[in-house]
């Protein structure tokens, strides 16, 4: 089941460091938001390919915003 | 009937109740993956060491369905023995005996088993297994009028003895105050809940349906609300956090926490604490690695390692002493603080105070989270009280700054006005009220818009604003004690511990202050 992937923190996309069909183990950040003056991965919960980024680096986004999908 | 045949029938009385609920109730109890009231005591204390009290206690016979029943130990066994060669009482349900359910002469038994603890000054130890009050006997005014004392006692008794309750299958309604009273909740996967509601209350009364697992299990107590400290695998594993868990504590308030041979030796320095800390000060690392290389053999028993990650509590060694350890963790939340940690932070600390455990902070902290989410949930509240649980500590306080020190994070991770008895800080410091791009862009809002390039004058004013945020600056002030060598971080705590063990910190009389909870 697809699973999406929500921001834990209110900031900017600093980096965007995966692409849809990149295999993701558990742990693997997907996107690099910046906040508090620091680089925060949100990371994949879990092993999967990426089906959908839906983040441009220098957007901002909410917690709980939706950033990633994972097929 | 002569003495030998009364000795005779005592001994089968006891044989009786040591049979727990039945062949078949034990079969269930380890077919649902449960050890067995009694097999859990084993495990507990030392060998041979328990002594029960109670034992031939059975139902109060009040209720009319339940005449004719048979209730062994009235379905709490309770007791003291030794663990690790010191006393603790114990208060440990048998879900094979009308599932644990707590009767009114269990309740005495129980009340009981408290006073051995309170007024004997040791740890009190719950095994909760139960599906809560035994309705047939609690039911009506008449009983439950007079009842409910047990978290009273528990109250007043916080902080005097160490308290901990694990959760070791199901634990609802009042149950379920027993471990929210308590110092230290570990949680059996799989098997434990606890809800002041079960599903069958839930269902009746706001028309949820889900199951107990959902409602009140480990992962649900561990990970999100913060009720539960320790999620363990199995009964096993239980046990053994709850002994690992009191060798860290005293028996009581009135005494140290004891303290062990240590063959880790006290002027270890670590090499590793040189490039554990990445050089941006923007990136992420995981602080369990900085504690760990500190503290003895490297053994840290962390509390709550599944919830509020942003912050990193637990138990640790240093030169044979216990110490409580608070350090932000930059791998989560870049380390800011929010509710969630502070009060995680908060708790921790009031229990070390409470039993006389040093306190050790390993402070990067960007500060405190902001924005309207946590306005909204309180964070002036619940970081005030982080403020207050430090300020009220005084065992030994000493601080460490890694790296970022912004804001009130600062004042929470005992820094410089909150009496550490040693805060020094490594060469990577950065000690200020806020960053230099925040800093510059309040301070110098006007000059940077009228500059003829905004850019170039924002970044000139930053690398000015810099320059002042670095550790010499707040040792040449004398307000930290000192600049160290990371790999000098073991040998400099430990020497402070010892310097700081007569401390005496005597506060003006008051009822207890107003705690910002």
């Amino acid at each position: 089941m697809p699973e999406e992937i929500k921001a834990h923190i209110t900031g900017v996309v600093y980096q965007v460091t995966a692409k849809p069909g990149d295999r993701v183990q558990a742990g693997d950040p997907v996107v690099v938001l910046e906040s508090m003056k620091m680089e925060i991965p949100v990371e994949a919960p879990r092993a999967g390919a990426v089906q959908e980024i839906r983040v441009k680096e220098g957007q901002t986004v909410q917690e709980g915003d939706t950033i990633a999908v994972l097929a | 009937m002569g003495l030998r045949d009364l000795v005779d029938e005592l001994a089968a009385k006891r044989a009786r109740s040591r049979s727990m609920g039945g062949d078949d109730a034990i079969a269930r109890q380890h077919a649902a993956g449960k050890l067995t009231v009694r097999e859990r005591l084993d495990l507990l204390f030392d060998a041979g060491s328990f002594s029960e009290i109670g034992g031939l206690a059975t139902h109060a016979g009040i209720a009319p369905d339940m005449a004719g029943k048979e209730t062994p130990a009235d379905g709490v066994v309770t007791g003291y023995g030794k663990v690790n060669g010191r006393l603790a009482a114990v208060i440990a349900y048998d879900f094979t005996v009308m599932a644990g359910s707590m009767g009114r002469n269990a309740e005495i038994k129980c009340n009981r088993a408290r006073e051995i603890a309170y007024t004997k000054r040791m740890p009190m130890i719950w095994l909760i297994d139960s599906a809560g009050a035994r309705i047939q006997e609690a039911i009506g005014s008449k009983s439950f009028a007079g009842s409910g004392l047990l978290f009273r006692e528990e109250s007043v008794m916080s902080g005097v003895v160490p308290q901990v309750a694990a959760m070791m299958g199901p634990g609802a309604a009042g149950t379920a105050y027993i471990p929210a009273l308590a110092d230290f909740v570990p949680m059996v996967k799989g098997t434990s809940n606890m809800a002041l509601g079960g599903p069958p209350l839930v269902k009746a009364v706001v028309g949820e349906d889900i199951s107990a697992e959902d409602l009140g299990g480990s992962k649900v107590h561990c990970e999100i609300s913060g009720v539960g400290d320790l999620e363990v695998a199995d009964d096993r594993a239980c046990l053994q956090a709850i002994k690992e868990y009191l060798a860290y504590f005293p028996s009581s308030n009135t005494e140290r926490p004891p303290a062990i041979p240590c063959d880790d030796p006290a002027d270890r320095r670590d090499e590793d604490l040189l490039a554990i800390v990445p050089d941006s000060p923007r990136r992420a690392y995981d602080v369990k690695k900085v504690v760990r290389a500190v503290v003895d053999h490297g053994a840290f028993f962390e509390i709550k390692p599944g919830w509020a990650k942003n912050i990193v509590v637990g138990l640790a060694r240093l030169g044979g002493a216990p110490v409580g350890v608070v350090a932000n963790q930059p791998m989560v939340l870049g380390g800011a603080l929010d509710v969630d940690s502070a009060d995680k932070a908060a708790r921790f600390i009031m229990l070390c105070d409470a039993f006389n455990v040093p306190l050790v902070f390993f402070q990067d902290v960007p500060g405190f989270m902001v924005g309207s989410k946590v306005e909204r949930a309180g964070i002036i509240r619940h970081g005030a009280k982080m403020l207050y649980a430090v300020s009220e500590a005084t065992v030994p306080k000493l601080t460490v700054v890694l790296r970022k020190a912004y804001g009130a994070g600062y004042f929470v991770m005992c820094g410089r006005g909150y009496e550490p008895d040693l805060i020094v800080a490594w060469p990577t410091a950065e000690i200020s009220v806020m960053g230099p791009e925040g800093g510059t862009n309040i301070i110098f809002r006007r000059e940077i818009a009228g500059a003829a390039n905004p850019d170039e004058e924002r970044a000139r004013r930053v690398e000015e604003f810099r320059k002042l945020i670095n550790p010499y600056m707040a040792a040449g002030a004398a307000l930290i004690d000192d600049v160290i060598d990371p790999r000098e971080t073991r040998p400099v705590l430990i020497r402070a511990l010892e310097m700081a063990r007569t401390k005496k910190i005597d506060r003006p009389w008051k009822k207890h202050g107003v705690m910002p909870v």
